[in-house]
């Protein structure tokens, strides 16, 4: 299949079979498939927001002075939205390929390799927007409970720019899906890059950097347009001109992603 | 004759100098079973991803019902059913689910699904683990849920790759059963197996692969014969002329003096056993008629494997 042909598969009936599945997967087990995963964030946004938080100044945020549980909640939202996919897509995946060999009874039908991609893609972006959407109703409640001051409106919008860079952490982490060994090699995406990216994105502190080569860097991070559009619109009500950059460092990732993902599942799977 | 429902001509397949598969040809037919056999590395598992689509030929051409593979994939994936070797059930579903879930990776929908499932529920013997885990499945149970998925979307060809291994005599003859049936309602099925009486007893055609060609085609009497002759003599290891036998026979050309267990056993033509009794009348040995078996033992001792 061409490198177009492998993009297009995302809107082919195919890769929605593939979403269908783990979605009712999911819907069996969703207590347990939401409740202890997203309750991460939420100790996160305690303890670093609210607990931490207490002992630090008031931030200024493009002008606006804000707390640090403030500051903290859409870090949470991009972390969240960064993480959910990027270890469905990394260990959830690998199970069902490896172990499960749920991928090989799929790929015997009319399901081709690409879709089996995007199915898992497009899965892993949606448990993201959920995972996100439980975060945003605790930053609702502590909004009105007063420890934040944030734009509740915009809570609504979070979960859909979450599938959109959804997306793009899930393609990449079927990368190494498809070429690590074993399931422990999955410490190296996880402690290497999982782990620093969530940190070093403005979601749980400013980063500046003076290195015209770092600021091109962090412009290309999904992680932190998502973290910036977020903040933008529950500070400021407006995103800036992070939610380009969140579009266009989605596109810049999931694409050479995508094709990367199929071609080494390919060699995975297919042996081919 | 028919005509073949499933045609490959030349197929090709190389990874890196290895050539695996070589310009292999094959056929089936509707209502019948083609026994593909061959050593390990022969090149069956990959000329069965060929057919199934999963790797692209480097040479030759599929054809589904008349039509080219690479030209009309997703119709031609739309009449054929898989039953891997590997148990690639869907453990996150029910036994019924199971089905339902993979007709859903098809296209045209399965027309009435719900009265297809409770058929092959019914058929499989499966309707008492419906609703429960795959899990609570046997070895055979789970292997008559495999086939019955393999054909939840009614195909045209269905390709079984190992369906008996691992499973108990008794399990092996219901599957067998199975097959039968499956092949009396017009399927064609492709069988790999490594059980000769398997092979022997269900195949109307015998393909046999070795080093990735076509090495003998036909009815399974006529692959035996043309591969090992009219005959096997079984020496004993206790019979004092069995080196010299052997070396009698080598002599004489046979290629395929084989030692199991101690025993000697070459296929034999005619003229040779004539000749062999005339020259050891006095030594002890058996003859029977070659089965594939012998086939397989054959092509193994040729293909510098042990068995």
């Amino acid at each position: 299949m061409s490198a177009l042909g492998s993009l297009t598969a995302v809107v082919n009936w195919r890769s929605w079979a593939v979403f269908r599945r783990n979605a009712m997967v999911f819907l069996r087990n969703w207590r347990t498939a939401v409740i202890p995963p997203a309750m991460e964030p939420v100790i996160f946004f305690v303890a670093f927001g609210v607990g931490f938080g207490g002992f630090i100044e008031d931030l200024n945020y493009r002008g606006t002075m804000i707390n640090y549980a403030t500051y903290v909640a859409p870090g949470l939202i991009a972390y969240t939205g960064f993480g959910t996919p990027y270890y469905e897509a990394l260990y959830s995946a690998y199970v069902r390929m490896f172990y499960q060999k749920t991928w090989d009874g799929i790929l015997a039908t009319q399901v081709e390799l690409p879709s089996v991609v995007w199915g898992e893609i497009l899965w892993g972006a949606v448990r993201g927007m959920v995972n996100i959407s439980v975060v945003s109703l605790v930053i609702a409640i502590f909004d009105l409970l007063g420890l934040v001051d944030v734009k509740l409106g915009f809570l609504l919008v979070l979960p859909f720019l979450g599938f959109i860079a959804g997306c793009a952490f899930a393609s990449f982490a079927l990368i190494f899906t498809a070429i690590v060994p074993a399931i422990d090699h999955m410490n190296y995406p996880v402690f290497l890059i999982g782990w620093p990216v969530s940190l070093v994105s403005n979601t749980f502190f400013p980063i500046e950097p003076q290195s015209p080569a770092l600021q091109a860097l962090m412009q290309v991070n999904p992680v932190y347009q998502l973290a910036e559009c977020a903040r933008g619109l529950l500070v400021l009500g407006h995103p800036g001109s992070h939610l380009l950059g969140l579009v266009l460092s989605t596109a810049l990732f999931l694409v050479p992603c995508t094709l990367l993902s199929v071609r080494l599942t390919r060699r995975r799977v297919l042996g081919d | 004759m028919t005509t073949a429902i499933l045609e490959a001509r030349k197929l090709t397949k190389s990874y890196g100098d290895r050539v695996v598969v070589d310009h292999l040809d094959l056929s089936c037919r509707r209502g019948t079973v083609l026994g593909l056999l061959g050593p390990n590395g022969a090149g069956k598992t990959t000329t069965l991803r060929m057919l199934y689509g999963f790797v692209p030929p480097d040479e030759g051409t599929i054809y589904y019902d008349g039509k080219r593979f690479s030209e009309h994939r997703e119709n031609a994936k739309r009449m054929i059913g898989v039953s891997t070797q590997d148990d690639s059930l869907d453990y996150d579903f029910t036994v019924a689910q199971n089905l339902f879930i993979y007709a859903s990776y098809f296209r045209p929908r399965v027309e009435d699904l719900a009265g297809r499932v409770a058929e092959l529920l019914d058929r499989f013997d499966l309707a008492p683990y419906a609703d429960a885990s795959p899990h609570v499945l046997s070895g055979g149970y789970v292997r008559r849920l495999l086939i019955a998925r393999s054909i939840v979307h009614r195909p045209s060809v269905l390709f079984l790759d190992e369906p008996t291994t691992g499973l108990d005599p008794s399990a092996r003859l219901d599957v067998w059963e199975l097959i039968d049936g499956m092949r009396a309602e017009g399927l064609a099925i492709v069988l790999t197996t490594h059980y000769m009486d398997e092979a022997e007893r269900l195949s109307d055609e015998l393909l046999v692969i070795h080093e990735g060609r076509n090495l003998v085609h036909g009815e399974p009497h006529h692959v035996i014969d043309s591969v090992l002759g009219d005959h096997v003599i079984i020496v004993p290891r206790a019979e004092p002329a069995r080196e010299a036998i052997a070396s009698w026979l080598r002599a004489r050309g046979a290629e395929q003096v084989a030692t199991v267990l101690g025993e000697l056993r070459v296929p034999v033509s005619k003229e040779d056993l004539a000749a062999l009794t005339a020259r050891f009348g006095d030594a002890v040995w058996q003859v029977r008629p070659p089965n594939l078996d012998d086939l397989f033992i054959a092509l193994a001792r040729r293909n510098g494997r042990s068995g």
